[in-house]
């Protein structure tokens, strides 16, 4: 008789344990899939938002993610290069290209940093850049998102003198600087290596993307 | 161990006599994590009175069916869930904190005032008490969050729920943001809180 109590309890457990397991992991299923469009959008719109910073688009302050997309549309061409989205800016009315983005990633001191670099159209300098995704210190290394960071990186020639040197340079903030200079974030010197290191590596792509200027490349083999 | 003790009682017990940071250093993971800025802080303890006022409800509800044995299983469950729904209103509602918030919603989950609280008293008490005992533990665990964080933004970055308060020469405390800056804070207020509630006990 015991015996069979056990069992009876045993299979009671499995089957409790069965049941609400099916009804919690439906509700979760149920809170996603009901907002799972907002979230996408969020994460379009911002993506979006950060390529037209970095190619100079004028945005309205208000605007919201359908208009985004409609903008999206109408200015920017996204295409494959070498394997990586590239997405080409043209200007209000006709084919003239303006620029390019690309999104350019390493390894920071918490996680991988992604940065949105946006080129002009000869890919010789850049025209913006936005650290739009990084877990870096808040206060210290976060700072990289912060505008006079990203600033000083506007109008950097990607000219080299020679292939293997460095596109720049991070320095102590306040000292004089020759060109290709830029200050780092004080207290943060993992992070604005870590930034030097992988940017130097990754931006030699953005010279390449001076022939992209149809938004087209992808179907060009 | 059931619970006889009135609502006004239970919520002065989770504010004060068991607040879970001051009495049991629970929760540290989170509180050294969110406090250096006031805004994430306010979202984070959102999420934590959410979950534990709700886990409460869902296992006080479920306590004559669920078996003795698998319990904590069942309670981990429930509590997971719940913060997998948060984090979800989050992303879709409030994208940029939800970001700033990183992994530490998630790992709401892990937070042991949640099941401690799960165990202690809401898979013995009814409903009504549970709910209480969850939301007064779960605002008692914010208002230490957010004195931390109110100290660590003030002297980190000069400047509280974004807006600048310090005078202009002020110098931040850098160390403020950082895990040490949330230490030397938490350590500050459960020494005067200690102090000041053995006064207050002998009187």
């Amino acid at each position: 008789m015991e015996a069979v109590v056990i069992m009876k309890s045993r299979f009671y457990s499995v089957l409790y344990m069965f049941l609400l397991t099916f009804i919690f992991t439906a509700v979760v299923t149920v809170a996603k899939i009901a907002n799972q469009d907002r979230i996408l959008n969020n994460q379009h719109a911002k993506l979006q938002r950060v390529i037209f910073k970095v190619l100079h688009v004028p945005l309205r302050a208000d605007m919201q993610a359908d208009e985004l997309q409609e903008l999206f549309k109408e200015r920017i061409r996204v295409s494959e290069v070498e394997g990586r989205t590239v997405y080409t800016a043209f200007a209000p009315i006709g084919e003239t290209v303006i620029g390019h983005a690309t999104s350019l990633n390493g390894p920071g001191f918490w996680g991988p940093i992604y940065a949105m670099v946006g080129v002009d159209a000869g890919g010789t300098r850049i025209t913006g850049i936005e650290f739009y995704k990084q877990q870096e210190t808040p206060g210290l290394g976060a700072r990289i998102s912060e505008q006079w960071f990203t600033d000083q990186f506007v109008g950097l020639s990607l000219d080299r003198a020679q292939e293997d040197k460095a596109f720049f340079s991070f320095t102590y903030p306040g000292r004089g600087k020759v060109s290709g200079e830029l200050d780092a974030v004080t207290g943060a010197t993992f992070t604005s290596k870590a930034v030097e290191k992988f940017l130097n590596r990754e931006l030699v792509f953005l010279r390449k993307l001076a022939d992209n200027n149809d938004g087209t490349m992808k179907n060009a083999e | 161990m059931q619970n006889d003790q009135s609502p006004s009682q239970l919520l002065k017990q989770g504010l004060w006599q068991e607040n879970p940071v001051f009495r049991h250093t629970l929760g540290i993971c989170s509180t050294l994590a969110v406090t250096n800025l006031v805004v994430n802080t306010l979202v984070m303890s959102a999420g934590i009175i959410f979950t534990l006022s709700m886990s409460c409800v869902t296992v006080s509800l479920l306590r004559h069916i669920t078996p003795m044995r698998t319990r904590m299983m069942a309670q981990t469950l429930i509590i997971s869930s719940y913060v997998i729904v948060f984090d979800i209103l989050i992303q879709a509602y409030l994208p940029d904190i939800s970001e700033a918030l990183g992994p530490y919603v998630g790992l709401i989950i892990t937070n042991c005032i949640i099941m401690g609280r799960c165990e202690a008293f809401a898979r013995e008490n009814p409903v009504f008490p549970s709910l209480l005992d969850g939301f007064a533990v779960g605002i008692g665990f914010s208002l230490v969050l957010l004195a931390i964080a109110v100290v660590r933004e003030l002297l980190g970055f000069g400047t509280l729920l974004g807006f600048t308060v310090m005078p202009d020469g002020f110098t931040p405390w850098t160390i403020m943001v950082m895990a040490p800056g949330a230490f030397f804070t938490l350590g500050i207020y459960v020494w005067l809180v200690r102090s000041f509630s053995m006064q207050f006990d002998k009187k």
